[in-house]
């Protein structure tokens, strides 16, 4: 029997806590051995990992690429997936390979593949696929059903389809789909992290408030402790309220902890959207049990009548080449943002074509605005992106502006034999290519329960291959 | 009838009164901004505060005031704001993908 259907199967909340191992909030940067390990011996019931977000920006769901390094994606992999065969319970991952597009999705089955080859081991598992197709974010454009979230435009219809990746971010419900069929693990693409480890709870019928706020907390593992880490995290559910404790002993879980970590990358701290309904946390309770773990209670679901299903899609915009280089200079210090227009002007001239130019003055401002008179520091670093169509056009306009740069004479200069200092050379670089978000929007009214396709996989490591 | 105590003159540093101030986007369109105040004094100094109004954060970050949102949280001593990104996460032209560094205007604020 699969380790989805004997949880199922076995477990009764009113017969005890249900222990959720939370192992990683970001697989794939190096799980912490020891406090997983500790874990593992608590006997958890299942162990849920997140595997991305859309924190690190457009390129990785444009370019269908994983942020984190390969050879520690099968290092954490090999870690929980062996845990989870050899205890016998599920694995749940959500937003596979960073983006959780399709080429994510396959990219950590095509690992976990090779896991089970070299360890001869084999598991059912469930794949959930995220990717939306443009045709029903551009019907919901035409139908008024998509909102923006936040600072960002309603696309047109050629954006919507000049995406290279559409994701929607799946919710419990579906989790709980694609755990209906049965597994050992389940890995889905865009998720919402809540429902890796909320889906499992609801199965088994404790209260969908209790489980989302759980599983919004544990997401991080011991983010929410103090000091807070990368630690497992370890909470015991029960039908009325949870335990939070990091498997980090010196990592403790304090109420004004665990109430704070609410706050933590949302935009209101009392209510989570979900497609299925609103969690609210106005009423949470937090109560020390001891120094190290906190109990959690309060927290209300109210279900909204039809779903909504958060969208991110991203577009090439062109190809990079960064120009890195140093001024110490005072005299052209006082004048980079002058002298970098002018030098464009020029470079424009020698250097047709549809290239752009994006300035970073590091020590003038570049990471924010600085007020007039603190704008000269010793120093500056400049990095200067070329974004064109063709990366050989943004090459030949780094290389282009490098040199007219360096020899640029600006009123007063004294350094008349060039103006930048290179920590290296070349000092133009390809920089991967330039994408941006298109779409970071709400769909409302959304038929959720066709929409991620669904695929159970036997996977055999003892075949012969 | 309650009476405050006489505020210092020259009023308190936000970095001398909180032990956390931060920045992160929420969702790439958002930037959040939490300040965690050292007790419940430093948090009512902080909430009445003149200089931690939308209005004011709005002004120091250049945006709409009305696109400011400001959530109290005194059980943890609190305080959040929730502003809109000048340019969304990651596109070209942005100096901070994930907002981490963007607190740094509110460091000299004085209350």
């Amino acid at each position: 029997m699969n380790a989805v259907d004997r949880l199922l199967r076995s477990h009764r909340p009113q017969d005890g806590p249900l222990r959720v191992l939370a192992a990683s909030g970001q697989l794939g940067y190096g799980i912490p051995e020891p406090a997983l390990r500790r874990g593992l011996a608590r006997a958890p019931d299942f162990i849920g990992c997140d595997m991305g977000s859309i924190d690190p920006g457009p390129y990785y769901l444009g370019s269908g690429t994983m942020a984190a390094p390969p050879e520690m994606v099968y290092r954490d992999l090999d870690l929980v997936l062996c845990a989870a065969l050899d205890a016998g319970v599920p694995l749940v991952i959500g937003s596979a390979g960073t983006a959780g597009a399709r080429p994510h999705l396959d990219a950590v089955v095509a690992v976990l593949r090779q896991i089970a080859r070299r360890r001869g081991r084999s598991f059912r598992l469930v794949t959930v696929a995220s990717d939306i197709a443009p045709e029903q974010v551009v019907s919901a454009l035409a139908a008024g059903t998509l909102e923006p979230i936040g600072a960002i435009d309603l696309p047109s219809e050629e954006q919507v389809r000049a995406c290279s990746h559409i994701v929607g971010q799946c919710g419990t419900d579906t989790l709980a789909q694609a755990l209906a069929l049965g597994a050992d693990v389940v890995l889905a693409g865009r998720a919402c992290d809540t429902a890796i480890f909320a889906a499992l709870p609801v199965m088994l019928g404790y209260p969908m408030g209790l489980a989302l706020h759980m599983a919004k907390i544990i997401e991080c593992t011991s983010l929410c402790c103090r000091p807070g880490g990368r630690d497992a995290m370890l909470a015991e559910l029960t039908m009325d309220g949870f335990t939070l404790e990091s498997m980090n002993p010196d990592s403790h879980a304090t109420p004004a902890s665990v109430a704070a970590h609410a706050l933590y990358e949302q935009a209101d701290p009392l209510r989570v959207e979900e497609p299925e309904g609103t969690l609210l946390l106005d009423a949470a309770c937090y109560e020390a049990l001891d120094a190290h773990r906190t109990r959690v209670h309060g927290a209300r679901f109210v279900a909204r009548d039809r779903p909504s299903l958060k969208i991110e899609g991203a577009c090439l915009v062109g190809q990079r080449v960064v120009l890195l280089a140093g001024v110490a200079d005072p005299g052209f210090l006082d004048c980079l943002p002058q002298a970098l227009a002018v030098v464009e002007q020029r470079v424009r001239a020698l250097v047709t074509g549809a290239w752009k130019l994006f300035t970073h003055i590091y020590g003038q401002g570049a990471v924010r605005p600085l007020a007039e008179g603190t704008l000269r520091a010793g120093e500056a670093g400049l990095v200067l992106e070329f974004i064109a169509p063709q990366v050989e056009l943004a090459r030949t306009a780094a290389g282009v502006f490098k040199q007219n740069l360096l020899h640029y004479g600006y009123p007063g200069r004294k350094s008349t034999a060039g103006n930048l200092a290179f920590a290296f050379t070349p000092s133009e670089i390809d920089a991967h290519a330039a994408y941006r978000f298109v779409l970071y929007h709400v769909m409302q009214d959304v038929a959720i329960g066709d929409l991620f396709a669904l695929n159970a996989i036997q996977v055999d490591g003892q075949q012969v291959h | 009838m309650t009476t405050l105590a006489p505020l210092d003159p020259g009023g308190r540093r936000l970095a001398d009164v909180a032990h956390v101030i931060r920045s992160k986007n929420a969702g790439p369109t958002l930037l959040t901004i939490d300040i965690f105040f050292n007790d419940a004094q430093a948090f009512a100094l902080a909430a009445q505060s003149a200089a931690l109004s939308c209005a004011a954060v709005a002004q120091r970050y250049g945006v709409d005031a009305a696109l400011v949102q400001r959530h109290l949280v005194p059980g943890i001593h609190a305080i959040k704001f929730v502003l809109p990104r000048q340019v969304c996460a990651g596109s070209p032209g942005d100096g901070d993908v994930y907002g981490a560094q963007q607190h740094v205007p509110l460091l000299e604020v004085m209350l």
